[in-house]
């Protein structure tokens, strides 16, 4: 892959999207379904549990120059064994992608589009996302990061209005569940922030490793303080009791709030920026996987992937019955087996390079 | 050229087919309030919907003639959702609960203990919002609903948005939307207080201050027939009573998380009893709530409402706002009687209702680690009735409007 | 279908014409003769040719010239008087006009004379002379019509190419400031001055430039409006990759920048390139207007962008498919007016639109005396009888005429057309979907500007991806502090002094 002009803040603008995107989707309420009231805790475990791992991983690519995530495994692993693990990696971003597709689709259909059936909603999302990841990386960065003000500020503008209604005595009794149910259930959904491993896969696109680094530790951090702030104000919202009851905390609060009181039914105007950000988040998530794909079969050109990745999305992400099953079923187990191949997998490739000697070079 | 002519093709095509959501704003109708009456049979319920009239009021010129502003329809149903449906039978389009301003219960069904189910099902679609205000009627809501004819705001949701923010704010009735309830209800340990409103005008009792009614016994002379006073008390879903409007103030006055404006009321007059003293009551900080929590043996609960007043009438004319001795006597007098009030109706949550409309359950949480222990330790049952309460009314400020002194009324006469 | 096969087989015809290179004979009736045939003479009125012997050499001498494109006079007392009166060495000593070259062969008569200039052949010389006199007809410098400023200079460019030539010189002395010429097209060929400031301007780019012009293989590009379509990298797209105006001082900014300004005889506007989505953007009125009220009119541009473009779309999106959304007293009252229109609210909207695209193009087309007629036409009619008639409801002709009045904020005459289509296509999709749909194309039509490049550069440059520049973007900075040229472009001198 070619280098593209992208500097840090068009990568911040993409962490921020894919990462922060959790925010507003069924991640939350995921999360309190284990930790009660003190499920806004939980993310800051996720983050801790998986964050050593990926600076070793920054590490390692800083080692290797000029490497994206792909050949560095092919370099330190060797390539059978590389094109396995690779593999695994394209799996569960591609898993992901299709649970979050049927997620996406459901939401937009019970909240927005009652009459319509989830096919046609999800084909919608599929041709964006075809044509939108069709414009190539250095398109799709730029257009994050010109339509990321927009977006934040309409989040922006849902936190000042929520704020007022909330009460904040409701965090008490601080630890929810318990403290151990939180650390672990916390510790288990690592995976929320897998996301930061696949965009190392765009490592190569950047114009240096400083320019990378920099656009994605401040993204990351931005994110998750995003992430824990909207998740204490649902927390604060709610009490511990109906947390647990909401499957879409995001989309509940824009339907509570009103613009004084001549506006007062304001949801649309808020899905109309989550949806933009849905979809540049789909956009981008898909092109990385085609991404992925195209550097594990040690192919040039990678965007032929595209198509049919976004085709498959399709019959797959339908196969599942309904939204519930969905979401808490096969979705929270994807995310438990994907946190410890996270966590596992820079220490592997920093083991056998560090056996290989790799390291000492400079 | 082939471009182009499929782009047509495709504009062409998304036209026709688009249309699984699509309906036009006169295909619809619009429910303004929705009234719910216990019926005979166990699950099921009256439904009557008020539906608002487009054609009246909202354009110069346009609507019917002779139309009415809103028609209100009743058919029995199993849910409100599931009645929608059913009402087409006698209403010709369909009917959007978005624009829903208030859900009218009837007193009988808040005590039957059905409500909590009836709401529960409504909330699972997104018709209705959560910022929905529930409203306690005490004869059936279809009677309500039916005889509410307001004479100035014809249109309805006009009325009802005018009619709640305005009464809520000066605090004769608490502010009660859908998301207040269920907090309320879902967390099991305070009660819930939810607007008291009628249309049956009783025979009007002779009040001693401006707001010690309830809905139904407000003298009023002219006007619309209905009627917000006071508040239904809804524990676990359930209604258990009705508070007067000073209660409802009081009790609104002691929760932090409800906002209030400047009430307008009276207090007496310490030195001349006879009369009374006038003046806006202005709650500017949050009442302090203390509670020292202790396992085995009564918790203590100290309770500080700091507020100001701004004095506007003394019809007996004594000089308070100069004479320090009178001001003095004057703040006494008023924490005292704010002090009175308030340990009345706290002694009556205490021992009537097991728990409080105050919200008051959120000031202990802070003592335990995990929900588990708090739902052990159990606020409403064992620790809010048994608790020793302390209130402290504290004037912060006391001032006495624009003007100076008063005209000697004396003095003028001669 | 096949531009480069195409352009291939022309070039072999060029080749073949350079090979059988007609030179000139030595004796003049000759000469007379062959070109009398070339230019069908006789058939030509304006044609015109003078013989006479010239007095310093008392040989024959023949002048050709058009007499429609050249100054009489300037024949007369440049080239006649002097040939019939003056002694001297050689011509050059006789004929002292500022211009005079010499010519060889017959391709080079024909172009000389084609554009402007008269020919003196002399008898027993195997030379001609050609001499400048054109003159070629064109309007004086007048104000621009379509970009009007309340503040700045008023002039615009004319169609001649040595008029706009000296407006832009007149603002920006200096003497790397450059005219190249390049000539275009096969059976016509014309002129195309490039402008640019030598020491700034990125020679990557220029040469891209200097390549599409010559790939050009036209039989005739007579203005700079056809050139632009002939340079542009995309003829699909729906969005200008190459700025126009008509605004000498605007094309100076770009100059003084780096950018390279095209300019031809016959079109009374300029082409800037590289363009961004910016430069579309601006005004050259922002830069005029102190720091405060520039950047107010750029907030009011940005309203007006957004409401021509979406409010259409969201008033049906929102309606069909969103009625949740309106606030209650504004629902009542376009449901009541909606309750007797005959058709669904969809066409309504294409109804109304329709018709302010047609009054605005009868408003463009109508002659001058008739103009006031269109305004009570378009606002009687479309307005307020098809209101009472009932076939539209008057919230229609509040949006409709919203969103086509913001639509003249937009004042640069590529990117008008380009909201304006765009419009229509986010009301397609509106009705298709609503928000969802709506929102879908956006994000594509977003998408899609970030990958449009013009001669290499971004078109969102230098917001994303970012690049030094003066900071003039959604706003302006103080002019005082603007310190880097467009980085995008990559200027050699990156520097701005101030």
């Amino acid at each position: 892959m070619k280098k593209t002009r992208l500097k840090s803040r068009e990568l911040f603008a993409i962490v921020v999207v894919v990462v922060g995107f959790k925010l507003a989707d069924t991640t939350p309420a995921q999360y309190a379904q284990e930790g009660q009231n003190a499920f806004w805790l939980m993310p800051i475990i996720s983050f801790l549990v998986i964050f050593p791992s990926f600076l070793l991983l920054m590490y390692l690519l800083k080692k290797y120059k000029d490497k994206n995530l792909i050949q560095l495994m092919m370099i330190i692993l060797g390539r059978p064994l590389g094109t396995i693990t690779g593999l695994v990696v394209f799996f569960i971003a591609y898993g992901l992608l299709i649970f979050d597709a049927r997620n996406y689709a459901d939401q937009t259909k019970l909240l927005y589009f009652p009459e319509s059936p989830t096919p046609v909603i999800l084909v919608i999302f599929l041709i964006v996302t075809f044509f939108g990841a069709k414009r190539g990386f250095q398109a799709i960065g730029t257009s994050t990061f010109v339509t990321l003000p927009y977006l934040k500020l309409s989040v922006f503008m849902l936190a000042v209005l929520i704020i007022q209604k909330v009460v904040w005595l409701r965090i008490f009794p601080i630890f929810g569940e318990g403290l151990g149910t939180i650390l672990w259930e916390g510790a288990k959904r690592g995976a929320t922030f897998s996301d930061l491993f696949i965009i190392t896969i765009a490592y190569t696109a950047f114009k240096n490793g400083k320019t990378f680094s920099k656009g994605i530790y401040f993204g990351a951090l931005f994110a998750l303080f995003e992430i824990v702030f909207f998740f204490l104000l649902y927390t604060t919202l709610y009490d511990y009791n109906s947390i647990d009851k909401t499957a879409f905390p995001f989309h509940d609060i824009t339907q509570y709030v009103n613009f004084g009181e001549f506006f007062t039914n304001v949801e649309t105007f808020f899905m109309v920026f989550w949806l933009g950000a849905a979809f540049l988040r789909f956009i981008i998530l898909v092109y990385l996987a085609s991404w992925i794909l195209g550097e594990v079969l040690y192919m040039d050109e990678f965007e032929p992937f595209i198509l049919p990745l976004t085709f498959f999305i399709f019959p797959f992400s339908l196969l599942v019955e309904n939204t519930i099953l969905n979401e808490l079923v096969w979705r929270n187990s994807l995310f438990i087996i994907a946190t410890p191949i996270f966590i596992l997998l820079p220490l592997i490739l920093w083991v056998t390079a560090k056996a290989k000697g790799d390291l000492k070079k400079q | 050229m082939n471009r182009l002519s499929l782009l047509l093709y495709l504009f062409c095509f998304s036209t026709l087919v688009g249309c699984y959501d699509r309906i036009e704003l006169e295909q619809q109708s619009y429910v303004i309030a929705i009234g719910i009456d216990k019926t005979d049979e166990e699950g099921l319920v009256d439904v009557t919907f008020q539906i608002a009239n487009p054609e009246v009021g909202s354009t110069p010129g346009g609507g019917g003639e002779g139309e009415e502003p809103k028609e209100t329809v009743t058919l029995t149903g199993t849910d409100i959702i599931s009645a929608t449906t059913t009402a087409n039978a006698f209403v010709s389009k369909e009917l959007k609960l978005d624009h829903t301003k208030a859900i009218v219960i009837s007193e009988e069904l808040a005590r039957s203990g059905e409500f909590l189910r009836v709401i529960q099902a409504a909330t699972r679609t997104n018709q209705i919002r959560r910022g929905v205000q529930i409203i306690v009627t005490k004869e059936p809501a279809q009677e309500f609903l039916n005889n509410n004819k307001p004479k100035m705001e014809t249109r309805p949701h006009k009325y009802y948005q005018l009619m709640l923010n305005r009464a809520s704010e000066i605090g004769i009735i608490p502010d009660a939307d859908v998301h207040r309830f269920f907090q309320i209800t879902e967390g099991d340990a305070d009660l819930f207080l939810a607007p008291y409103a009628t249309t049956e005008i009783e025979e009007q009792k002779k009040g001693t201050t401006e707001d010690d009614y309830i809905a139904g016994n407000v003298p009023q002379q002219g006007g619309s027939s209905s009627q917000f006073m006071g508040s239904a008390v809804l524990k676990e879903g359930t209604m258990i009573d009705v508070l007067n409007g000073a209660e409802t103030r009081i009790a609104l006055t002691l929760d932090n998380t409800i906002e209030l404006t400047d009430i307008y009321s009276t207090y007496k007059d310490p030195i001349k009893p006879k009369y009374r003293v006038a003046g806006s009551f202005g709650k500017k900080r949050n009442t302090e709530v203390n509670i020292d929590y202790k396992k085995n043996g009564t918790t203590k609960i100290d309770i500080l409402v700091p507020f100001e007043l701004e004095i506007f009438s003394v019809p007996s004319l004594v000089d308070y706002s100069r004479n320090e001795k009178n001001k003095e006597i004057l703040r006494k007098s008023i924490e005292d009687e704010l002090e009175e009030n308030a340990k009345v109706l706290i002694k009556k949550s205490q021992e009537e209702y097991g728990s409080e409309p105050f919200y008051w359950s959120l000031y202990v949480r802070d003592n335990f680690k995990t929900v588990k222990e708090y739902e052990q330790a159990d606020w409403n049952k064992k620790i809010f009735p048994t608790a020793e309460i302390n209130i402290e009314y504290h004037l912060i400020k006391l001032e006495f409007g624009k003007a100076i002194d008063d005209t000697k009324l004396n003095e003028v006469r001669d | 279908m096949f531009p480069f096969l195409k352009s291939k087989n022309q070039t072999k015809d060029n080749n073949k014409d350079n090979s059988q290179k007609v030179l000139i004979y030595k004796e003049v009736e000759k000469n007379n003769e062959y070109i009398r045939q070339l230019f069908f003479a006789e058939k030509n009125k304006d044609f015109s040719f003078r013989t006479l012997t010239a007095k310093y050499i008392q040989k024959k001498v023949h002048i050709f010239f058009y007499s429609s494109i050249v100054n009489s006079e300037k024949i007369y007392n440049g080239i006649i008087r002097p040939l019939l009166e003056a002694d001297g060495q050689s011509i050059k000593d006789v004929i002292t006009i500022e211009s005079l070259t010499e010519i060889k062969d017959f391709d080079q008569v024909v172009n000389q004379i084609n554009s402007g200039k008269a020919v003196i052949f002399i008898d027993g010389d195997t030379t001609a002379y050609s001499i400048d006199v054109a003159e070629f007809q064109a309007r004086g410098v007048e104000k621009p019509e379509n970009e009007r400023v309340v503040k700045g200079p008023k002039e615009g460019f004319t169609e001649a190419l040595g008029v706009n030539v000296s407006l832009l010189r007149k603002r920006f002395h200096n003497h790397s400031l450059i005219a190249e010429t390049a000539l275009i097209g096969t059976r016509s060929k014309l002129e195309v001055s490039l402008m640019y400031v030598n020491d700034l301007v990125d020679q990557d780019i220029l040469k891209n430039v200097r390549e599409r012009l010559e790939n050009i293989s036209a039989d005739n590009v007579s203005s700079i409006e056809l050139l632009e379509q002939y340079i542009e990298e995309r003829p699909y797209s729906i969005f200008p990759t190459i700025l126009y105006t008509e605004r000498p001082d605007y094309a100076a900014q770009f100059i003084e920048d780096g950018y390279i300004v095209l300019l031809m005889n016959n079109s009374s506007a300029a082409l800037v390139l590289p363009a961004t989505f910016w430069s579309f953007f601006h005004s050259s009125e922002d830069r005029y207007a102190r720091f405060l009220f520039g950047n107010f009119t750029r907030i009011i541009r940005m309203l007006a962008f957004a409401i021509t473009l979406l409010s259409s779309a969201t008033y049906i999106a929102v309606t069909n498919f969103h009625s949740e959304m309106i606030p209650p007293d504004l629902l009542l009252a376009i449901t009541s007016a909606r309750e007797r229109v005959p058709i669904p609210l969809f066409l309504e909207v294409i109804i109304m639109e329709v018709a302010f695209e047609l009054i605005r193009e009868a408003g463009i087309r109508i002659p001058n005396p008739l103009g006031p007629t269109i305004g009570i036409v378009g606002a009687l009619i479309l307005g307020q009888a098809a209101v009472e008639a009932g076939v539209i409801s008057p919230i229609i002709v509040i949006v409709a005429a919203l969103s086509g009045l913001t639509s003249f904020a937009i004042q640069n005459t590529s990117l008008n057309p380009s909201v304006r289509l765009s419009r229509f296509l986010f009301i397609f999709c509106a009705s298709f979907f609503g928000m969802l749909s709506l929102v879908a194309a956006l994000v594509i039509w977003v998408l899609y500007m970030s990958s449009i490049k013009s001669f290499g550069v971004p078109f969102f440059a230098p917001l994303s991806p970012h690049f030094k520049s003066r900071g003039d973007i959604y706003f302006r900075n103080v002019i005082k502090h603007e310190f880097w040229r467009p980085g995008q472009i990559k200027p050699k001198d990156k520097r701005k002094s101030n």
